[in-house]
């Protein structure tokens, strides 16, 4: 079981507390998707999994064991990958190299990354022909297209997502969010953190509302499309509602 | 100036300019991975020389002296930045540049109680019998000193393009967060490099001291024009890093050649300060830019 579960955590930056008694679970094959605007601690919350910051109450576990000893580097080893904000590639490096790097934690256990490589440009032909382009000189499309790449290259048991559909036009959201379908139905879990919750809970099993670093409304992802509340405060033109979408980081 | 004479100068420009590129080097390996800038890097340098010539007098011939001299400086880097950097890591870059500061006189005075105050020497590599260019003559050493620096350089590369742990120390210079994610150890890839590149110094070292000798207080200058080399190729770029180091140690020599007064020598080493200085009014981020264009 790659079952994904946090409670009652908290943390924050220096003295300032951002995080407040969260509770969450992703079950295996699971996505659940966090919505809430800008600034309400989504990416915090991930990088408390992902271990780039620490916790200062609570528990996080994953496959049954505590995470609390383990490093950043030993959780993505783990199956448990994440997908940074803003895709986080290695710029100078070209599409193959990021890939190659992506493999980094299964370099000693893994599969062959030939064999993954290919995977990942038959589902992102576009990548397949870019292999020896920098990773800088892509489209935001290509971009998050190779971020989720290279999370598929560590052999992941649950992706972390932060806003794969940042700065990326309707239509590549689209694509994109038909690919993590595909990957979900493969039996990948999933823990999506996004803005546009709109087409977030319209790929979630489950979803969560946060406000201020609180989970503050909990339930099934198709009950809170239903949810007036939701929809008023969530559902803006741009997605983005409480408050402008405005560029983070 | 004669073209012979100029041949000259250029022949003794490369062999102490590679000296300079190997420590310029040096200083990128560790500036790349932590953004420190090491000033007992020039130590490394001395070191290296230094333990080669005890080795040597141990009754080791001088390859395996050369291995083990780069050997011992290495772990001497890696055991540097166990104890004296890794504690400084939340107290911020500057407190662990400041520690450098005084590790180099750690070392420098340490080399003085191990070794003495006098100069010492190490037989050249092969023979010192010159070998004539046009009316020119090259030491044998010379040869030795830029056949070794390139080997470094190219097999360097060849660790950057072309193997994981290269990659994945790339990685952790552009964007050390996303490295950890894939699974990357950040303070691995840390004492690795301080372990390259106390190594690199340390060769440079050990085929310097046949030519110029080495005692507990070369260190501070060879680092210092190290240090020049580096800002001067742009700080944090390898190529730069050596061509620096080369255009450094032959300008050096030049400019002794062309001033006309005798002792004229003395001003050499205002020569590399020179250049650093007006590096840095002109173009500050080097001749070929620094680590910023690596950058995504
Ligand atoms: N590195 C940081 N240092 C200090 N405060 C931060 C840092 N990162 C984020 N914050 C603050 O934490 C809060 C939550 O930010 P974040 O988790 O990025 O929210 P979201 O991803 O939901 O937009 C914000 O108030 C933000 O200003
Ligand atoms: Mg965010």
């Amino acid at each position: 079981m790659s079952e994904l579960s946090l409670s009652q955590v908290s943390t924050g930056y220096g003295r300032i507390q951002i995080l407040h008694d969260i509770d969450l679970r992703v079950g295996d094959g699971e996505i659940v998707t966090i919505v809430g605007a800008n600034g309400a601690g989504k990416t915090t919350l991930l990088r408390v999994i992902s271990g780039l910051i620490g916790i200062w109450g609570g528990t996080v576990t994953f496959k049954g064991r505590s995470l609390s000893r383990s490093s950043v580097e030993a959780r993505a080893g783990l199956g448990l990958v994440q997908i940074p904000e803003g895709r986080q590639l290695f710029g100078s490096m070209t599409v193959e190299e990021n890939l190659e790097l992506g493999a980094y934690c299964r370099r000693r256990d893994g599969r062959p990354f030939l064999e993954k490589r290919d995977e990942v440009f038959t589902l992102f032909p576009r990548l397949g022909e870019r292999r020896r382009q920098q990773a800088g000189t892509l489209s935001g499309g290509e971009q998050q297209m190779l971020a989720i790449g290279r999370a598929l290259m560590a052999e992941p048991e649950m992706l972390l997502l932060d806003e794969p559909s940042m700065g990326l036009a309707p239509l590549l959201v689209k694509e994109i969010f038909t690919t993590l379908r595909e990957l979900n139905s493969r039996g990948l879990g999933m823990l999506l953190v996004e803005q546009d919750a709109r087409i977030a809970l319209k790929l979630a099993d489950r979803g969560m509302v946060m406000e201020r670093g609180r989970v503050v409304l909990e339930d099934k992802a198709s009950a809170l499309l239903d949810n007036p509340e939701v929809q008023a405060i969530y559902f803006g033109q741009h997605g983005g509602g409480g408050g402008s979408r405005t560029e983070n980081e | 100036m004669t073209f012979d004479q100029f041949l000259q100068y250029v022949f003794s420009g490369v062999t102490t300019g590679s000296i300079y590129a190997l420590t310029a080097l040096g200083f990128t390996l560790i500036y790349n991975a932590t953004n420190v800038i090491n000033f007992a890097q020039g130590e490394f340098v001395m070191l290296g020389g230094l333990t080669a010539v005890s080795l040597h007098e141990a009754g080791a011939p001088l390859a395996l002296a050369f291995v083990g001299a780069v050997a011992i400086v290495a772990t001497v880097g890696v055991v540097f930045q166990l104890l004296a950097i890794r504690p400084l890591h939340s107290a911020g870059i500057l407190a662990q540049i400041i520690v450098t500061v005084g590790a180099s006189l750690a070392l420098r005075t340490g080399a003085m109680l191990i070794w003495g105050r006098e100069a010492l020497p190490l037989p050249p590599f092969t023979g010192d019998e010159p070998i004539k260019v046009s009316e020119a003559t090259i030491l044998p050493q010379t040869l030795w000193v830029l056949g070794l620096t390139l080997v470094i350089v190219v097999t360097l590369q060849l660790f950057y393009r072309r193997t994981l742990t290269g990659k994945a120390v790339r990685a952790c210079s552009v964007n050390q967060g996303a490295a950890r994610l894939m699974g990357i150890s950040y303070s691995k890839v840390v004492l690795l490099s301080f372990g390259m590149s106390a190594a690199i110094s340390a060769a440079g070292g050990v085929m310097i001291t046949p030519v110029s000798f080495m005692v507990y207080s070369s260190g501070a200058l060879i680092g210092l024009k190290g240090f020049a080399a580096a800002i001067f190729g742009g700080l944090g770029n390898p190529a730069g890093a050596v061509f620096g180091g080369l255009a450094l140690g032959i300008l050096e020599t030049l400019a002794i050649g062309a001033l006309p007064m005798s002792g004229a020598s003395g001003y050499k080493d205002a020569v590399a300060f020179l250049i650093l200085l007006i590096v840095l009014f002109v173009k500050p981020q080097g001749l070929f830019g620094g680590r910023s264009v690596e950058k995504a």
